[in-house]
Formats: C-alpha cells, structure tokens, sequence
C-alpha cells in the first residue's frame, strides 16, 4: 500500500494535533495498515524522549552563570537607557526654539520679500486679481499690536536644581 | 514688567526604575532555566545558549516598560519569541546548522547492535537531541516549543508569528525527520 500521504496526518496524530475533520479518516487507515501503525509507534515514541529532554537537569552553574553576567551588565545598559534620553534633549530644545522663533521671523522678512517681488509681479501680470488682493490681507495682519514685553522660557528638568531659562525678545531687531 | 512665561516639561532623566528592576529579577527568576532550555535544544551548545540567554533577559531589562511585569506568565510568550529570534540571529551568524544529508555514522552517540528500545535512556535522549539539531530552523523552533516544552499549537504559532496550520505542518515534517533520522542512524549501526 503507498501510505506516503497519510505520513502527515500520522505525524500530527502521533502528537494530538490532528484536526478532528481528519481524525476519523487517519484512524480507519490505521486499523487496516500495519506499516502505518508501525510508523504511528516510532512517532510516539519519538514523542516521549522529545518531551522527556524538558525533565533534563540543567545545571545550576549554568543558570547561575548566566544570571551573574546579566546583573553585571545591568548598570551597563541602565547607562545607556540614560543616555538614550539625554541624547534627545538638546535636539528637543532646538526644535522647540525654532518653533518659537519662525513667526517672529517670517513677519520681519515679509516685507522685504514683497518688496524684492513686487517690480515683476506689476509689469508681467496685470490680470491676476488673487495675488493683488494678497498684500491687503497682510497688511491687516501687520497692523496686529505687537507684544512689547519679553517672551520668558522656563524648562523645567526633572532634577529640581536645573531649570533653563529663555528669554525671546519679540520685537523684530532694527525698529 | 513681569514677564510672560511658559513652564514645559522635559523629561531629562528616565522613570524610576527600581520597582522594574524588582520585577526582572523576579521574572528573571522564573524564567531563566526555561529560556536556557529552549536556546540550549535550539543552538545545540552550551556556551551558545549562555549567550543567548544572556542576550534575551537584556532585551527584556530594556523592553520593562512596555511589558505588564505584573504577570510574570504572561511575558513568557514575548521571551520564548525573543528568545528564538536571538538563537536564529546567532545561528546564522555562526553557521553551526548541518543539514541531515551530511550526517555521517561517526555523528551518531555510540549505540550497541540492536533496536532503538534496546538503547540505554541516555543514549535515546542524545540521538534525538542530534536530530533536533540536524532540522532547519524553523522546523526546529516549532517542535521545541511543542513538542519539548509543550506548548500549545496556538501558543507557538503566535510565538513564531505563523499560522496554526503553518506550524501543524512544519511540526509534522519534523517529526517525521527525526523519526527518519534516528531509524537511518540505527540501520546503519546494526
């Protein structure tokens, strides 16, 4: 009889992981093919010193070594996990102080880029109505009042001995 | 003028870590000899194993944070994958896998004339151990994890990241190749 099709499905009989739609069909086959029983048995028995190597003894000196290396490493890599945050914290403040410093900047170069625009834009394109409307809604965002008083920056660190301080003038430098 | 002001946190120094580190240990604790088990039937080798070992509970010193440390079973599935993951990295890179056609007669443990029952408890053990050792990769997780630690077919496929039906397969095949191994090791002795 060739039985090379039922291999699968014995194999995973031997190990009661066979899918119970299939169940019925492997033990029929069984009862009526004595290579396949045999094959059946060499798996299970298979089975049994597989699982037996989980009772193995490992030796102490084994988990104890291991164990020892890990708790030596431990300040090792607490270091590094310190390091990993410190490493982002100038590059956090950089980003937060270009964040803060862009508006007031762009305001202060609005008007020199319109100026530099501005000659071309009127002897080449009359007909845009848009981009002649654009200046007077800028201009009302100009005639906003700007804020006099200096921008205080308090970052505040988690040792309570360091705290950074930043002031940002927003008054646009050269008025 | 007092002037206007804008209090933001930056977190500069990590949490504190000490009731973390109490729970690693007890993890550590429970889990050790099992995660060196497993490296050991995956790597074959001792030191090896050490290593890896060594390599997983480092992993989960700097995972503690996104693990629940409370339950202490339920980060075995998390180890039992980083812990295959580290032993196929090593693996890989020190190129110990034979496949099972090269296997030779002096591979074998020395087993007296005779059928595989007449063989010393021992000596069974140490064969199958060389044929866990001659299987691919995967396959060799997969049968590890179920049939020597017995996890469920469930419990490895999420392991291994597979499907049940990938791991029911690739079980099956293993098994029969180290059925295959062991009869062909003990035809040619007799």
């Amino acid at each position: 009889m060739n039985c090379a099709k039922w291999k699968i499905d014995i194999a995973l009989y031997a190990g009661g992981d066979l899918p119970a739609n299939r169940l019925a069909r492997t033990l029929a086959h069984l009862e009526v093919c004595a290579e396949c029983r045999l094959l059946a048995d060499d798996l299970r028995a298979g089975q049994t010193l597989l699982s037996a190597l989980q009772d193995e003894p490992l030796e102490d000196a084994m988990a104890a070594h291991v164990r020892q290396r890990v708790l030596a490493r431990l300040p090792l890599e607490e270091a590094g996990i310190a390091r990993r945050y410190w490493r982002w914290a100038p590059a956090a403040a950089l980003v937060l102080a270009a964040i803060l410093t862009i508006p007031w900047r762009s305001e202060k170069q609005a008007p020199l880029a319109r100026a530099e625009n501005a000659p071309p834009k009127v002897a080449e394109a009359p007909p845009a109505v848009a981009k002649a409307q654009r200046p007077v809604a800028r201009r009302h965002r100009r005639a906003k009042p700007q804020p006099s008083e200096p921008l205080l920056v308090q970052l505040v660190t988690d040792d309570p001995n360091i705290v950074i301080y930043w002031l940002v003038d927003p008054k646009p430098q050269g008025d | 003028m007092e002037p206007q002001g804008i209090a933001l946190p930056v977190t500069a120094y990590p949490p504190d870590r000490s009731d973390d580190l109490a729970a690693f240990e007890r993890i550590m604790a429970r889990c050790e000899r099992r995660v060196l088990r497993v490296a050991l039937r995956l790597l074959n080798n001792q030191q090896d194993a050490q290593d890896a070992a060594q390599e997983v509970f480092l992993r989960l010193y700097k995972h503690l944070g996104r693990l629940d440390l409370d339950d202490a079973r339920g980060c075995e599935p998390w180890l039992f994958r980083v812990t295959v993951n580290v032993c196929h990295d090593m693996a890989r890179k020190r190129g110990r896998s034979v496949a099972l056609e090269d296997v030779t007669l002096e591979d074998g443990p020395a087993v007296p004339p005779g059928a595989q029952h007449g063989l010393e408890r021992a000596q069974q053990l140490e064969l199958v151990r060389r044929a866990l050792g001659r299987l691919g990769e995967k396959e060799r997780a997969a049968l590890v994890l179920r049939d020597v630690e017995g996890l469920s077919t469930r419990e490895v496929a999420a392991i291994l990241g597979s499907s049940e039906a990938t791991v029911r397969s690739q079980i099956s095949t293993a098994r029969l190749k180290v059925r295959d191994f062991t009869s062909r090791l003990l035809r040619r002795r007799t």
